[in-house]
């Protein structure tokens, strides 16, 4: 074949087989499509990052020393890390995807990525939007309520001084409390030491420290606020029935 | 007809869009990269000038295919290169190539030249190991010192061609360098 020829066969080709160009409407759908997942990726990943603010600004870190390093890493919330570090893998793999996204080093928009995962995370998370993700994401998906509930478990272990639940009555010494498992416990708090956050309200889920005394009796020493999305919307029913 | 001097005083970018009007005039572009690219093909791939005919002959047709997809943010060069490109290590995937490349006398001289060798390139010898020691290279090094020292891209060009980061390529290219100059003078002291 002469290579002179090779732009005239092409064309003979193009027109023979009635070859026509792709409507620019892909192209441009495409590009789009890419920014939109770049742009997800971010909000995911900012909102996985105001979690894991919230998480880690309201966790009890002052038990470390009663209950050990072990309390510590069973309430950390590794799904919202893993969801961070993925969506911040997959918004560097869809920037790459964009027009001139290839052209920057991975190292480099990894870094980009992270500022703005602060930034908006930091935003999340000062005004509330997390919680409310969260809440919708409880109310929704009754995976990651498993998943919740199993992060805060360890407030579950009465035996070990950690109570938790939404309070069903208020007395004067003593309240009324159904755990996650709908137990109820009557809860003597003579004496305990109530965190200002704490509105003693019924419907109100708290955490309580001190000792089981008997069946489904608690003494509590100290009692501490739900920190986050409150996870009562299963006991709504209980707590409503008269 | 199109009057095909009258392609000669337009940009890359003009012809794109009058190509996009009439086909005819896409004749102009490919006329325009059809010497380069074949080159190119036979450069990084290996293939015998029939093969790479071929292969530019499916350049061609994508690129036709694909015209709208082309943004004016990027030299057209670059894209129809990157295409090339594609095409040219999808073909080598499907085939048995040749073991070394067919570099051309002035190709030869030019690489040279680059890498400060002019003294040795006086005799045929020298030529062959210039050709050799490029395809003993691994893909990767080889590919960034063609489009880099044979088809004079500039960084950012080699980067849209090859979807790499601008730094990437600054690597590969210092890296490819030293590989080269080991491979040659490897070559040269076994003669």
């Amino acid at each position: 074949m002469d290579n002179k020829n090779i732009s005239q066969i092409a064309l003979e080709r193009i027109k023979g087989e009635g070859i026509k160009p792709i409507s620019r409407i892909v192209f441009s759908t495409k590009r789009v499509l890419f920014w939109v997942a770049v742009a997800v990726a971010l909000v995911v990943s900012a909102l996985a990052f105001s979690l894991i603010l919230s998480a880690l600004f309201n966790n009890d870190w002052d038990l470390y020393n009663k209950f050990g390093f072990s309390f510590i890493l069973r309430t950390l919330p590794y799904f919202w890390f893993i969801s961070l570090v993925v969506f911040i893998i997959l918004g560097e793999f869809y920037y790459r995807k964009t027009l001139l996204g290839h052209r920057r080093n991975l190292l480099m928009i990894i870094w980009v990525y992270l500022i703005y995962t602060t930034i908006f995370g930091g935003i999340f998370y000062f005004t509330g939007i997390d919680n409310y993700i969260e809440q919708a994401l409880l109310d929704n998906t009754p995976t990651y309520s498993n998943y919740v509930l199993g992060r805060h478990e360890v407030w579950l272990h009465p035996e070990e001084g950690l109570l938790s639940g939404d309070i069903l009555l208020v007395g004067d010494n003593e309240i009324e409390l159904i755990d996650s498992n709908n137990t109820i416990w009557i809860v003597d708090i003579e004496g305990a030491f109530t965190n200002g956050k704490v509105n003693m309200e019924i419907g109100e889920k708290v955490k309580i420290l001190g000792d089981k005394a008997e069946d489904n009796i608690f003494k509590a020493e100290e009692i501490r606020p739900w920190v986050g999305v409150p996870l009562n919307s299963t006991k709504k029913a209980i707590i409503n029935t008269p | 007809m199109i009057d095909h001097s009258l392609c000669e005083a337009k940009t890359d970018n003009e012809l794109v869009g009058m190509s996009l009007g009439e086909p005819d005039h896409f004749l102009c572009l490919s006329k325009r990269y059809e010497s380069k690219l074949l080159r190119y093909i036979i450069r990084i791939s290996k293939f015998s000038r029939e093969d790479a005919e071929d292969v530019l002959q499916e350049v061609f047709i994508k690129t036709y295919f694909n015209l709208n997809g082309f943004d004016k943010e990027l030299h057209f060069s670059s894209w129809i290169y990157r295409i090339a490109h594609n095409e040219s290590v999808s073909a080598i995937r499907k085939k048995v190539v040749r073991p070394t490349i067919a570099l051309e006398v002035e190709d030869i001289e030019r690489f040279g030249d680059d890498f400060d060798m002019t003294k040795n390139l006086d005799n045929s010898f020298d030529r062959k190991y210039i050709d050799e020691a490029l395809s003993k290279m691994d893909e990767k090094y080889r590919e960034v010192l063609v489009l880099r020292y044979l088809d004079e891209k500039d960084y950012t060009e080699i980067a849209d061609i090859l979807k790499k980061p601008v730094s990437t390529v600054g690597n590969l290219i210092l890296r490819g360098k030293k590989i080269f100059k080991d491979e040659y003078e490897k070559l040269s002291i076994n003669k």
